[in-house]
């Protein structure tokens, strides 16, 4: 079975596909050291070989004048708006979760089940039903273009992702472990508290984890309800795709806003190779 | 659990979080209903009463219905692709392949990172004369192609940053979903004598099914939502020719600022959304579970 | 203090779970709870706990409703039968927890884990995880937690059910010694097996279908149940019954089957009675009836041999090892004088026990 030929067709399949992988990553760095004499007379690759490489592209991202792009000040309201609202949805997350995998809700027909099928649904409310009602709400409490609000409205986008992941993770966690909690005297709350959070520490970090990306890779929101005084990365660098922008500061913010998540996926292969990221996202 | 003492509890954990979500959810949904049954435009920028003008009128837009379409067929285009590709790269990692670790790490990049962003260098390496796509398949001796110029391509275009961006995301429940298959079954195969084609077709692939539909249904409600990467592509075109339903309704409602008019396109376009995904839950359950018994 | 049951009912959808309950138990006394799989043991021991509401009746501490108080604020230590431990404690932890709750000083605390991990052979293991130890070790855990808090009431539902069974054994007569060093707790202790009930308890509770048949010293159970369904659960290998007619010169079994009449059995009214013999006292041998063998089993250095006879099913624990293979006919002697009589309707309670002799 494993024949030289059949490991080889692997390995030169992985070789494909790991090229298409970086592709976009290869040609945005090269690019990004760019002038305009490396772009316009058509695609080149190499440094010093085919095109005289400069560091204008990523001196730009710091300088806000002129000609320049800022990327500071997005990345810190980025960092701030997907931290916060990610730590809510956590937070409110898990005590759903818990409650909805524990106890039995009733109220009239309504049940558990159709609870998290509930919490589920939001996602497929497409962002533009949403969008409109938003912008009308936020300009009547007066937060329209701030962080507040955008992470008032981030909430109810990553909550049903926390809930998602960590009802089937709490599911997965005996009830006897609960009672035994309860019998030694703590109350319900202590109880998830001190017994069970500390072993779910997998599932939160995996909800945590979806939370950042879709938090942090959010374009329509912020791109509908923030203008000039909070600015997202996703925003920022699509409203260079707009304006006549070189192609080097694109390149470069574009590589820059994207680089912080790429430690995630380190993170999240850890987790999948010792076996308990299975649990979690089953 | 127990009942003593319980009651207040039991809401303490769960209305936090349900009824933060009910209040940022339910105002926008009341509201969009409430509109759609008004004409507010631009010209006219109050809450008045159409009744079901909107909806009449939205049954005869053809624009609409072709978004539909357009959306459907990209959606389960790419849904499909990324589950194919996906569950051949899970499956290539898996095992006797050596820094396959570092390779998991490497294919799960593109799902990590900021869609509308990869989309902006897409657009870069698309593009007709500047970039390197059609560079190098002049290389290869193959024509230039209008990648986001001809209505054809452009499509093929979206769906191929799609497949890039989200493929990872099938790879990964795949992957975490194979390492935890039990080993028996495969012990058996193999004392059997099956090779690796049978082997995949007979044991592999039925064990998998819960975890395929799980990922196939979530990529198919978060697919269905493709907007961002038409935006930052194509915009729509060339034409109507990459515009899907999302589009669409933004055009309507935060370009042309038809804003009654897009309510009732969104109202509509929700609960086909949901019949639709049901149904195809329902349906793909029935499949692959089927096949799997 | 004594804990009360009085008058508990549960059902579910439709059935019941428990009915009428009826039991008082002491401090410092050990009592079996014996009954089958889905008698009630363990929905019983749940309700004391408060982890299940009951439908009907009270559970009273030294007169207190109990049923006010909430489990975390009851003091009830209770050992599962799945090893229920904390996983992301340690052993001395794991153990200290429940004394945590209760705010007591360190020293102190450090005192009673070291002292009942000494008892339940652990002190080594203070720095392990449960899921670095054995079945056996990690039970041992949850018995120490339950030991160290020195609670009102402990609970133990089956505890050694899913231990392999030399381990069972072992911890069965490690069990027996610490449970009777415990003088102020009441003590109530789930089991399917007769041996456990009688090895352990001052008093066996026997359960059926959800509820109490017999209250009782395990002697008294098992020389005079209190109905054939208390005979079938306390008897293990299962007794046979017969059912049969008395007559003033015998007792006839079948038609053509007939034993004198034994001394404790004259005083009976003539007519059907079903009559009941243990497994060990039926004999071998002899020629009052003839069975055939349906299934024989070698248990070390003993014999089961289960039968088809005319007068219904019977089942045979003999001495040494026998070898009876199936369909064969063999002759079986009923000794009259150690029947059981039952009564023939619906409750079937004992009428008359054969004296108790020798035995416990």
């Amino acid at each position: 079975m494993m024949t030289k030929l059949y490991l080889s067709l692997k390995y030169g399949a992985i070789l494909i596909w790991s090229a298409f992988v970086i592709a976009p990553f290869l040609w945005a760095l090269t690019t990004s050291f760019k002038t305009a004499s490396g772009v316009t007379g058509g695609p080149t690759y190499i440094p010093w070989l085919q095109y005289e490489p400069s560091l204008s592209g990523w001196r730009s991202l710091f300088s806000s004048g002129a000609g320049g792009i800022d990327v500071v000040k997005p990345y810190i309201d980025s960092v701030i708006v997907t931290g916060c609202a990610s730590l809510i949805s956590i937070v409110l997350g898990c005590l759903a979760a818990y409650g909805l995998s524990r106890f039995t809700y009733r109220a009239g027909f309504v049940k558990n089940t159709d609870l998290v099928f509930f919490f589920v649904s939001q996602r497929i409310m497409p962002p533009i039903v949403l969008a409109i009602p938003f912008f009308l709400m936020l300009k009547w409490l007066g937060l329209l273009d701030s962080k507040i609000g955008l992470i008032f409205v981030y909430v109810a986008l990553l909550l049903p992702i926390a809930v998602w992941i960590l009802v089937d993770f709490f599911n997965g966690i005996p009830r006897e472990i609960d009672e035994m909690a309860i019998l030694d005297g703590c109350t319900p709350f202590e109880a998830f508290r001190r017994v069970i959070l500390p072993n779910s520490l997998a599932g939160i970090v995996v909800a945590g984890m979806f939370c950042l990306i879709f938090g942090w890779n959010d374009f329509f929101f912020a791109f509908t309800l923030t203008f000039t005084d909070t600015q997202l990365l996703p925003v920022a660098v699509v409203a260079l795709n707009s304006s006549v922008t070189p192609w080097w500061s694109l390149s470069a913010s574009a590589l820059i806003s994207v680089a912080p998540l790429l430690l995630i996926a380190f993170v999240v292969e850890r987790f999948l190779s010792h076996g308990t990221l299975a649990g979690a996202i089953r | 659990m127990g009942e003593t003492g319980l009651r207040s509890y039991k809401l303490a954990f769960l209305l936090p979080g349900l009824l933060t979500l009910l209040a940022i959810i339910l105002f926008p949904l009341l509201f969009t209903i409430r509109v759609s049954a008004s004409g507010w435009n631009a010209t006219n920028p109050d809450l008045d009463w159409i009744g079901g003008a909107n909806y009449a009128a939205l049954w005869l837009d053809a624009r609409f219905w072709q978004s539909l379409g357009r959306l459907s067929f990209m959606a389960t285009g790419t849904v499909a692709l990324q589950y194919v590709l996906g569950f051949a790269l899970a499956l290539l990692v898996w095992h006797d392949v050596k820094a396959r670790r570092f390779f998991r790490v490497l294919f799960l990049i593109p799902m990590m990172t900021t869609p509308v962003i990869m989309s902006v260098i897409w657009r870069t390496i698309l593009h007709e004369s500047l970039g390197p796509a059609n560079d190098v398949l002049s290389m290869l001796g193959l024509g230039p192609v209008p990648w986001l110029t001809s209505g054809g391509w452009a499509v093929a275009s979206v769906m191929l940053v799609e497949v890039w961006q989200w493929t990872p995301f099938i790879f990964l429940l795949l992957l975490a979903g194979l390492i935890s298959l039990p080993r028996e079954p495969f012990l058996a195969a193999a004392i059997d004598g099956a090779g690796p084609v049978r082997t995949f077709v007979n044991v592999t692939f039925p064990l998998m099914a819960p975890v395929s539909i799980g990922a196939i249904m979530i990529r198919l409600i978060e697919a269905s939502k493709l907007m961002e990467t038409v935006y930052v592509l194509t915009s729509g075109g060339p034409g109507t020719a990459t515009e899907t339903s999302s589009y669409y309704i933004y055009i309507k409602g935060l370009r042309d600022f038809d804003i009654g008019y897009a309510a009732a396109l969104s109202i509509t376009y929700l609960v086909i959304m949901i019949v639709l995904l049901t149904v195809l839950g329902k349906l793909l359950h029935r499949a692959l579970m089927g096949r799997a018994a | 203090m004594s804990l009360q049951l009085h008058d508990i009912g549960l059902v579910v959808e439709g059935v019941a779970h428990l009915d009428n309950i009826e039991v008082e138990f002491e401090r410092g006394r050990l009592t079996t709870v014996l009954g089958r799989t889905l008698a009630g043991k363990t929905t019983l021991m749940r309700s004391i706990a408060g982890l299940q509401r009951l439908d009907r009746g009270t559970v009273q501490v030294d007169g207190r409703d109990y049923s006010r108080l909430p489990t975390w604020q009851r003091d009830i230590a209770m050992v599962y039968q799945q090893f229920i431990n904390y996983p992301h404690l340690n052993v001395y932890e794991n153990v200290a927890f429940p004394l945590r709750r209760k705010n007591l000083s360190e020293e102190t605390i450090r005192q009673r884990v070291d002292a009942v991990l000494e008892k339940v052979g652990l002190s080594a293991f203070e720095r392990r995880r449960p899921s670095q130890l054995s079945g056996g070790q990690q039970q041992r855990v949850a018995l120490a937690r339950a030991l160290a808090r020195e609670s009102d009431i402990l609970l133990l539902d089956e505890p050694l059910v899913n231990l392999d069974f030399k381990l069972r054994e072992q911890l069965r007569s490690e069990l027996r010694s610490l449970l009777t060093q415990q003088q102020h707790t009441i003590m109530i202790y789930n089991t399917t097996e007769p041996v456990e009930a009688m090895l352990l308890g001052d008093t066996v509770v026997v359960m059926h279908d959800g509820r109490v048949l017999q209250i009782g010293t395990p002697a008294r159970v098992f020389d005079y149940p209190a109905s054939r369904a208390v005979a079938q659960v306390v008897n293990d290998p299962p007794m046979s019954f017969i059912e049969g007619r008395k007559t003033d010169t015998g007792l006839e079994l079948t038609r053509s089957v007939t034993v004198p009449l034994p001394p404790h059995l004259r005083d009976l009214a003539n007519g059907n009675y079903r009559f009941g013999i243990r497994a060990n006292e039926l004999r071998l041998g002899g020629s009052t009836l003839q069975g055939r063998v349906t299934f024989s089993e070698v248990s070390g250095s003993e014999t089961f041999l289960y039968l088809d006879a005319p007068t219904g099913p019977l089942a045979l624990q003999i001495e040494g090892v026998h070898v009876l293979e199936e369909g064969r006919n063999v002759g079986i002697e009923i000794p009259a004088d150690r029947l059981f009589a039952f009564e023939l309707d619906a409750g079937e309670r004992l009428l008359a026990a054969p004296a108790t002799g020798a035995a416990s």
